[in-house]
Formats: C-alpha cells, structure tokens, sequence
C-alpha cells in the first residue's frame, strides 16, 4: 500500500511529526513501512520555462524556433511540438540532465542551430502518456522556478507492507484512522456516510446469490465529458504509481485508494435492458475478454457481472472490454459492490488474473463502506466530469449482517499480555481507533467492532489490538515458570552430529545440496529404469526442470558440486552430506524419507595442510575406505575386535550400481543388511557430470547405521607380561588378498597370537612376474610369562607353514 | 701412625679425584668437539650429504624394512654430534659418581680410617662429591641444555606446523546447532518431521483454510492436491500437540521449501519452529525467551523490538527486530536504512490451533515462533548472497 504524505494529510494533520517518525509510529502499529521515498527526484533539475517568442526553424518546416525565458536568462530552444506559442509556461530540462527514460540532454545543434535544452512532453518526464505536445503548466506559473516544488511534485511517498488481516489499511483513510487514533487528533473525511435516496431508478440489480455479494450499490451519473483529468488527480495516481488514463476511470481509481472500496464505471449506453444481474454465466457465455483486451475462459463457478444479455464484467476483478468506458461515453452507471472473498479469490487463481479489486475483495472490504465511497465518487463525477447525477439509485443489501458485539475479559487480557489493565486504559485505546466500547461489569466490556474491521472475530483479536495500541515494547519481557523435564535425545540427530564432527576432523566439508533436482542425474548414472531409484516423487510446480523431482540418492548433487569445485582450480574435494532421499508412495500420501549420508573425494590427498610436509598424490580407493573405517570406529560400529556390529564385504554378484566400478567396490554389512557402500566411479559416468578425474565415493544408510547400536565399552585389564613382535615377508601369487592373510593368521586358533597387522605390500621389478610380497607383523603374548624366542619361534614357524601352504607362498628371506 | 698414614692416602685420593674429573670434564668437547661435530653436519648438509640419506633412505625404505632404513637413517643423520656428546657425559657421571665409580670405590674403604678421624674425611668427602658434581652439572647444562634440545644445526622456526588437513561443517550446520544449543539449555526437546507434509499440518492446523489470504505469504510446492514440500517446520506444532499434552517445550529444525528464487530467496532454506505450551503463559515470557535467544545468539547489548504482525497460527503475532548489524542502528542497505532487521516471527498460540488438537485455550496458553537460520547466517558472518549457501563451493565452505 503506497500513499503519499501529502495526501495522509487531508484527513489527518501530522504537522510536527516527521516522516520518519510517522514511519516508526506505522512500523509499531503493526503496518510495517517498507520505504520511505522522496518522489521524482530525477525531475528535481528541471526548471519552469515561458516561451517568449515562436519563429519557424529555416531548414525545417516541423521545427520551430523558439526564445524562451528560464529566469533572467533568455535562452534559444528548437522544439518540434505543435503546441509550443508565446506565452505558454512549460518544462524545460537543461543540458546536463538525465531525464526519466535515460534521456541526457546536451548543448546540440538541430539541422543547424543551436538549441540549449528540451522542453518536455509528460511522457518523457514520465508523468503520463501525452506526447502530442510540451507540458502545459497553469497560465501565471512563474518561469525560472523548480519544476517540482510549482506542480507540487515534491512528495515523500510512503510504502506499507500490508499483512493479509488489515484490508482496511488497503486505503488512505485507513490509514489515516490508525494514525488520529495514536496521535489522537482528529480524522476529517470527504464523506462521513450516506444514503441512498427512495427513487424511481431507470435501471435494475438482481442478485442471484447474496452470499456470493452481500451488498450493491449502483447510482448513474449522465453528461459526462470524457477528458484527461485535473492535474491534482493525476498527481495523486501518479505520486502512488499509478497511470492516469480518463477522468472517470481516474476518480474510481483515486476513490478506491481513498476508501478501499473498488468501484466500477459501466457505459450504461452499453448495459442492455438497463439491468445489472449478478449471476454465474451461462454455458455459451464462458469466453470472456476483459478490458485489458485479454481473452479469457471463464469456468460456470465464476461470479459475473452480466446486463439483460451477458456478462459484462468478472465480478470484484476486471471489468469487459464490451461495457468499458470510453471517449464517447456520456452516461456512466458506477458500481460500489462488495463480494464473498473466497469466491473472488477462487476466481482470479484460476484466471491468473489478479487487480487492485481482487486484493481488496480477497482480503474482504466493508460491506458499511460501499455507499460512502460511490457517494464520494459521484460528487467527483460532478465536480471533474461534468456529471449530472441522476437522484436515486440501488442498494441491494442482501447480506448485511447486525453489527458485531464481542465481550473482552479485562482480567484474560492482562494474563495473555503479562501486563496490568483496567477498564479506562483498553476503552481509551479501542476508542481511539473507532471501536465502542461498554462497561458490562467489573472485568468485563461489551466492545462494538467498526464494520471497516472484518479481521476482529474474537476476543483473542480484540487482545491483539489492545497490545497494539499499548505498544509491544511497553510488554516487560519475563521468563516463564515451567514445570522441570529432561528433554528426551534424539538419537539420529546426536549420530549426524557425531559424524559431522568426525568427519570434518579428516579433511571434509559438508556439503547442502537442495533436496529437489533433475531425474536426468539417473540415466547418466547408468541407473536402469527398474531401479527403485528411479521412482521419483515429482512437483507439480516445479521452477525448474533442474529442480522437478526430489532427490533419490546424494551422489548426482556431490558429483555436482565436485565439477564445480574443479572448475574453480580446487584440486583437493572432499565432501560429504547427511540429507533425506525421497521415495513415492502413494498418491496423496506422503513419501518415504530416508535420511543418508553420502561422501566424495578427488584430488590431492592431504587437501590444504601443508605441501612442506605433506606430499601431494591422488586419493585412491584405501583413502575412502579409510575414512569410511575412520567412521565407523569412531560410531564403534566396526574395528573393535569380535565385536564388530559392521563389517566389509565383495558385493554380491549383480548388486554393484552400474556406476560403480566392479572392480573397486565394497559393500557394508550389518549381518545380512547392506548398510551402504565405498567404491570408484567409473570414469565414464564421471564424464557425464563434466569430471575428468578419479572420485571415489561412499554412501551409507544413515536410519541402519543409528540402529546398530555400537560396541559397548568394556575395560580389558592391561596385560602384565610385555609382547614380542615378529614379521613374516611372503612371496604370494598376486590375486592373493593381503587381508585374507590377516584374517587367516587371526583365526589360526592359536593364543599367542594377539594381533597380526600388514606392513608392506610390495610388487616390482625385483620379484618374479605374477607375485607380490606382502609383510605381516604378528604380535605375540601370554597373560601368564613373559615370551622367549623359543616360546615364539615354536608358533612363528606353524604360521609361517600354514600361510605357505594356504596361500601357495613362500617365505621371503632377508 | 698406620691409620693416619690411611687418612693421608685417603684425602689425597680424593684430591686427584677431583682434579683429574675437572680435567676429564674439559676434555668433553672442550677441545672443540661440539664445535667440531657441528661444522661437520653443516658441511654435510651442504655438499648435499643429507640429500645423498635421504635418498638412500627412500631407497631402503621401498623394499620394506622400515625399521631397520629408519635405524640406518639416524645413523647417517645423527653422525654422533649431541649424542656423543651426551654418552660422553654419560660415561663420565657413571666413572666418577655412579654406584660403582670412583668415589664410591674410595669411601669403600672408610673402614680403614681412625673413627676419630672419621667426620672430617667425611666433610672433606661430602665436599669433593659436590664440586665434582657442580663441575658435571655445569658442564652439562652449557653442553646439552644449552643446545634446547634441538639437535644440531638451525631449525627454521618459520616453517609451518605439522598440522593435519581438517574440513568444516556447513555454516547453516553450524548456526543451526547454535540456535538449537540455546533453546536445548532452556530446556527445549527437539523434533523433526517430514519434509513432504500433508496440506493439513502445513495449512489447516495452522488456522490457514483453503483459501486464506494467508496463503498467498507462502508460494508451495505441491507434489499432489494435499501433500506438500512444507514452507515451514511450524506443522511439528500440530503434529506434537495431537499426540502430547502440555507442558510442552519444543523446537522443531529441518528444510523448508518455497517457490521463489532471486538473490535474496532460495527455493529451499532452514528454519527453526519452536513453541512453549502451559497453563498461564504470557505475551511477556514470550518476550523474555526471544530476548534470551537474541542476546546469546548476537550481542547481548543489542538492542531489540518487538512489533505487530500476523500470523494466521498466534494471536497476537509479532515481528521480532534487532539493531542493524551492519550500520548498528543508522541506517544502509542491508536494513533498508531502518536500522532494524528482522529475524524472528513469534505469537501467543492462536485459540483456534488449540481447539483443533483438543486442548482447552481457556486452560491452557502458550507461544511459538519461528526464525531462518540462512537469514541469521547472512547477519552473523556478513554473507551477501544467499545462492553461496547451496553451490558447496570450497572457497565459501572453508571460510567458516
């Protein structure tokens, strides 16, 4: 809602009150001001001019010559309007301004003369759309003077951001009434209320529905001479951002803004049978164009304004092309309705069609206002159009209701607002603001709600606007006394947090990628259509084919961040999410929501430590399964001998994700449960995300892994007798698995042994083809003596067989 | 005659004791030896002797036997200098006054020294032991201690410290915790919900029918007729109160969704819903809580207002606003030259919420309000754009 203080004024005196302090006693009323603006500032260099002398420009007949006095200077201007002649005062922009449109003005020269400056049409000053001619000021504007301050151009405009329970405040008057009511001065009003006159009317209005339109008033104004309004009434749309089009459209407009009550002028030469019928519309009669020349398709719920025939106009939204006021309009039949708010809302959704009517009637507009504001308008009919206006008129008040009465407990109200209250402080403040109020008893006032107040239902609202009035920072702030309770921890939201903290301490950033994006990331991960990812939950509104469905899986919007982060020279990522994956269920039933995390790396290995003590190589496979064990130890879920809750394992035959290279993949388990999975891109779908390096990813179920419970913690005395340490180097065929060694030294049953670890696994040049050393360290110990070597040689020996004989291995000497 | 004769002996004994540990004593690297020992590690540092290890023990080092390439290593590197120098010391102290050293092997034969004779050999004694071992102490502290420990040769202090990578959570994480830390400790439980929420939570729980103007505050994405992507974590108001009863303390944090998208929106962002049901809450403890929060979260000397507002779920509702963080209160871009900024919407629970999950609103009161943890950020770290947030750009990520 824009008004212009200036114009706040006719009905309220705020001298003495700075805009900025008006702004501050608005912002706490709850009507928050947006801006506050000094208007039409570009036009502030402009200056008043008077023609002097007109003489035809030599080398064109469409030019004149003109001397013009700005001031005491006498300046010569070539100008091509046709209304220029000796005498008139006009606008004039000197070189060096920039007008509205971009325009820069400079000294120049036209077909060879010299011209000092432009005198300007309204348009190019962007005051209206004449450009027949220059600006033509009222006869007597002194020239030399600024532009602005002689049209009274110099206003401060003021924006409010309305919330949706204040329609009233969608008005100047509305405005005006909250702020008589915190200054407390007086509210002055063209027209305070009226009546229509008993008479013989030369037209009708039939409501088929007084629920659809609880009140219409009509009232027909004949001899009107459509003209471009006075300049008081063009400034005031203008001031506001609004463009002035005719006399008659201008004052429903005008009035509208004054009253927030929407009026509309019908040609009422155009209004067949006279009549007015306030109807759905007919079969035949659903195609439809509105006076902004858009054909439109109606649908039979709509609400029409029809005459004997047909529609003429969607009612509370736009009017028709077929009854629009025009230069030969005379007879104007001017409509101050009210209608049910939720079926104009309705309406105007489904024609995506919304106007300064529809956001008023939306929000609801006092069915008591409507003849004040036409009585309003037909006066400025009258006095700007040259109207007659027919006596009598219609005012078809189906709807109307009793005023409301509502009780406030004075006692609640002081509990709710923890602020003491009596019975002279809330009927000073409801007063102020129109409410009526009335002692019932001792805690208790019967308060009449202003029929202008279509939000105040309830007590509760009449609370509100005691707290209003009384000023939220006049409320002392309090702590609340409340009844002790552990608050109840939520598992997964400490383990998210915990692999945060864990991960972030090895070198990765979190990552939040919105949680809609393209079904196109699927096929390009190779995913078949079968896939149970590929079921897609899909909005129906997306804003982008890029955000249409919601995301499946973590990894595509990874790998996207991946090709960003490379594309800006980062050569060391690595990222991981914790985020939902959505799965449809039914139709109008809420999907399944899988929390995951998701983790990706590529590039330098040590990320941004030191180059000086850290050698720069590419991550491989072990760095994400490195960190993925990292993880897991720190949840206790794995690595913690026997016990182990997870444990790591080859994909089952055609379980690997066609993304993942088969070769570099590992699967997590928790039993029979795949909980989620570590493994290489291929370089192949990397492509199709524009990366052209290795990435390695993991990705777990985060719901399995907050079930697993983790190893518990259980004190193993320390032992009392110290360990010996032996290596074994064997020479095994290549595709033997380093762990399978470990795993076999470990399980050889023999209680010595208390851990075996791989040192070494080496491959070159020196050994044969086809063979690898790996070096294992096998610690020994007994809890009952400290070990010999020959205690330890006796089982070193038998491990050393069986690793031979088991893995085809020999023993590496030296 | 005899014994005296012994006492003599025995005092000379200690007397060259002690004069021949001085001697021993400046003969450790007093001759230059450390000096020595250090001009030869620069020397081999200089003609690239090191270089020659080190590759040496990058070679050992590939074909397994670390421990023993590491051993080797510090053989080459070490090349005796403070170590020796240390074993020299060593070898002295055991000499001369360890267990079995010397002056223990002459007060070994106290016995043969005439009882009345025997505390002044004993003064003499006790004397002899502590000049030896303030001559080793001084030595010691000017050979070793003096070198801190460092070993030989210059150690650059200006390197950069061995310091592990580490990444960093997302700054909507980190706020995110913040902002769920302070309520937790004033006694909030937390509660997630879903993010694709029935139209009912959403709207109609709220007080928000079908219809509303009020709807028009929040652009929805819609995935069917009445399921949603939630504009706000406020239906885990609903949802918590049909299945609970008060008192009731809850902050509910997660994703929202919206559809609106330019510098200042993002179609999706965090909020963080929380509400406070009891019997007797006031509008003032509303207050007192949001001030709490806002002093921890920014500076407890911020100023702060309350103003109306509305919401269709509290009566009354209120904006909350705190001094501009940028300009503290007079006015630039960032505030609209206000010198507020908003980061809170808060009300009393609206009556009409209560009646619809069955509690009694002339029993019970309470409040709720909301906050958007991106805005929060965005004043908190200075952020300018709002699309950083989801682009996961390092150079943004690892600023926080």
């Amino acid at each position: 809602m824009k008004f212009t203080i200036d114009w706040l004024n006719e009905y309220v005196n705020t001298d003495g009150i700075s805009a900025a302090q008006l702004a501050d006693h608005l912002t706490m009323l709850g009507l928050e001001v947006d801006a506050v603006t000094e208007l039409f500032q570009e036009l502030a260099p402009l200056k008043t001019a008077q023609v002097l002398s007109v003489e035809r420009h030599p080398d064109a007949d469409n030019l004149s010559l003109c001397q013009v006095a700005v001031g005491p200077e006498t300046l010569q201007i070539v100008c091509g309007a046709p209304n220029v002649r000796p005498g008139l005062v006009t606008a004039i922009a000197l070189p060096g301004t920039t007008l509205p449109g971009g325009i820069k003005i400079k000294k120049s020269k036209v077909r060879g003369i010299e011209s000092c400056g432009m005198l300007c049409s309204e348009r190019e000053l962007g005051l209206g759309t004449g450009h027949s001619g220059i600006m033509e000021l009222p006869e007597g504007t002194p020239h030399g003077h600024s532009f602005l301050q002689e049209l009274g151009l110099n206003e401060t405009m003021v924006e409010v951001d309305l919330t949706p329970n204040r329609p009233d405040c969608a008005s100047v008057i509305g405005i005006a009434r909250e702020v008589a009511g915190v200054l407390r001065r007086p509210l002055t009003l063209p027209v305070e209320r009226a009546e229509i006159e008993f008479a013989r009317t030369s037209f009708s209005v039939d409501i088929e529905s007084s629920a659809l339109c609880p009140r219409y008033g009509a009232r027909l104004v004949t001899g009107v001479t459509i003209a471009p309004s006075p300049w008081w009434l063009r400034k005031r749309l203008l001031s506001i951002g609004l463009r002035p089009i005719n006399n008659v459209v201008d004052i429903t407009n005008l009035v509208m803004m004054e009253y927030g009550q929407p009026l509309h002028a019908f040609d009422f030469e155009k209004l067949a049978g006279g009549r007015i019928v306030v109807r759905h519309p007919h079969g035949d009669e659903l195609d439809f164009t509105t006076l902004d020349g858009t054909a439109r398709r109606l649908d039979p719920e709509m609400l029409m304004i029809c005459d004997g025939d047909r529609p003429v106009a969607i009612a509370g939204i736009m009017g028709g092309m077929n009854s629009e006021v025009g230069d030969s309009t005379t007879s104007i039949l001017l409509e101050s309705a009210c209608f049910h708010p939720v079926s104009i809302r309705k309406t105007a959704r489904k024609l995506k069609l919304s106007s300064e009517a529809s956001y008023r009637f939306e929000r609801g507009v006092d069915p008591g206002g409507c003849l004040s504001a036409m009585e309003r308008a037909v006066s400025l009919l009258c006095e700007v159009a040259g109207g007659v206006a027919i006596s009598g008129g219609v005012d078809n008040y189906g709807g109307q209701r009793p005023p409301r009465t509502l009780v406030l407990r004075i006692s609640r109200t002081a509990e709710l607002l923890g602020i003491p209250l009596n019975h002279e402080k809330i009927i000073d403040v409801l007063v102020s603001i129109g409410f009526r109020c009335k002692e019932k008893d001792a805690d208790t006032l019967w308060v009449g709600v202003p029929s202008f107040r279509v939000d105040i239902e309830r007590e509760v609202d009449l609370v509100e606007e005691v707290a209003r009035l009384v000023g939220y920072n006049t409320i002392p702030t309090t702590l609340p006394t409340v009844h002790l309770s552990y608050p109840e921890q939520d598992q997964s939201r400490m383990i998210r947090s915990k692999i945060g903290d864990l991960l972030t301490g090895i070198g990765y950033f979190e990552a939040i990628n919105y949680s809609f994006t393209t079904e196109k990331h699927l096929p390009a991960l190779g995913l078949p259509e079968g896939d149970p990812r590929c079921r897609l939950v899909r909005l129906l509104n997306p804003l982008s084919d890029d955000q249409s469905v919601m995301r499946s899986m973590l990894l595509p919007g990874l790998l996207e961040n991946v090709q960003r982060n490379l594309n800006f020279q980062k050569n060391a990522i690595k990222l991981f999410e914790i985020g939902k994956v959505f799965t449809p269920r039914g139709e109008n039933e809420q999907p399944l929501e899988k929390t995951r995390l998701a983790g990706v790396l590529s590039g330098n290995r040590f990320g941004e430590a030191s180059p000086f003590h850290y050698r720069q190589t590419a991550v491989d496979f072990l760095d994400a399964k490195g960190a993925v064990e990292y993880l897991l130890q720190g949840l206790r879920l794995w690595g913690m001998g026997d016990a182990s809750v997870l444990d790591f394992s080859f994909p089952a035959q055609g379980r690997i994700d066609p993304h993942c290279d088969p070769l570099q993949c590992l699967t997590i388990r928790a039993g029979e449960q795949e909980v989620g999975c570590v493994a290489r891109i291929l370089p192949e779908v990397l492509r199709k995300f524009g990366i052209k390096q290795d990435v390695f990813f993991f990705d777990f179920d985060l719901d399995a892994l907050c079930q697993g419970k983790g190893v518990a913690r259980i004190f193993k005395p320390l032992p009392i007798f110290p360990s010996v340490g032996r290596d074994i180097a064997m020479l095994v065929p290549e595709n033997v698995a380093a762990g399978d060694l470990v795993e076999a030294v470990l399980s050889a049953r023999e209680p010595l042994i208390e851990g075996c670890e791989v040192f070494d696994v080496y491959q070159g040049d020196s050994l044969q083809a086809g063979a690898k050393s790996v070096a294992l360290s096998v610690t020994y110990r007994s809890p009952q003596k400290t070990l010999t070597e020959k205690n330890v040689e006796k089982v070193h020996m038998k491990i050393v067989e069986m690793l031979s004989s088991k893995f085809k291995g020999t023993l590496r000497e030296g | 005659m005899g014994n005296f004769h012994c006492l003599r002996i025995m005092e000379q004994k200690l007397n060259s004791l002690l004069d021949q540990a001085k001697k021993h004593l400046e003969r450790i690297a007093g001759d230059g030896a450390l000096e020595e020992a250090k001009k030869q590690f620069d020397r081999i540092a200089g003609d690239g002797t090191l270089e020659e290890a080190k590759k040496q023990f990058d070679r050992i080092a590939g074909d397994g036997t670390l421990e023993e390439a590491k051993k080797q290593f510090d053989r080459i590197a070490g090349d005796g200098t403070l170590d020796q120098v240390k074993k020299q010391l060593e070898d002295f102290r055991i000499q001369y006054l360890g267990r079995k050293g010397e002056f223990s092997a002459i007060m070994q034969q106290l016995g043969t020294i005439p009882v009345e004779e025997r505390p002044r050999f004993g003064q003499l004694a006790n004397r002899v032991k502590a000049e030896i071992e303030k001559c080793f102490e001084a030595k010691k502290a000017a050979l070793v201690d003096s070198a801190g420990g460092q070993g030989p040769g210059f150690v650059d202090l200006s390197l950069p410290g061995r310091v592990p990578e580490r990444g960093r959570l997302h700054p909507v994480t980190q706020i995110m915790a913040e902002v769920c830390g302070i309520f937790e400790a004033l006694g909030f439980s937390v509660a997630e919900g879903p993010d694709v929420e029935h139209d009912y939570y959403n709207f109609e729980a709220l007080n928000i029918p079908a219809h509303h103007p009020a709807r028009d505050m929040h652009d929805t994405f819609y995935v069917s007729e009445s399921i949603l992507l939630r504009t706000h974590t406020s239906p885990m108001q609903a949802r918590i109160m049909e299945n609970q009863q008060p008192p009731l303390r809850v902050i509910a944090p997660g994703k929202v969704y919206r559809c609106d998208s330019d510098i200042t929106h993002t179609p999706m962002f965090h909020q963080v819903e929380g509400f406070l049901v009891d019997t007797k809450v006031s509008f003032a403890d509303l207050k007192g809580i949001l001030t709490v929060f806002t002093q921890k979260m920014f500076d407890k000397d911020l100023p702060l207002r309350f103003r109306p507002s509305f919401f269709p779920f509290t009566e009354p509702s209120a904006e909350v606003d705190i001094a501009c963080v940028m300009c503290g209160g007079t006015g630039c871009r960032v505030c609209k030259q206000t010198g507020w900024l908003e980061i809170l919407g808060a009300g009393m629970i609206d009556p009409e919420v209560f009646r619809m999950v069955g509690y009694d609103p002339e029993l019970y009161s309470g409040f709720a309000f909301g906050l958007g943890i991106e805005r929060i950020a965005m004043l908190k770290y200075g952020i300018n754009d709002i699309r950083l947030y989801y682009e996961n750009d390092l150079r943004f990520l690892s600023q926080f």
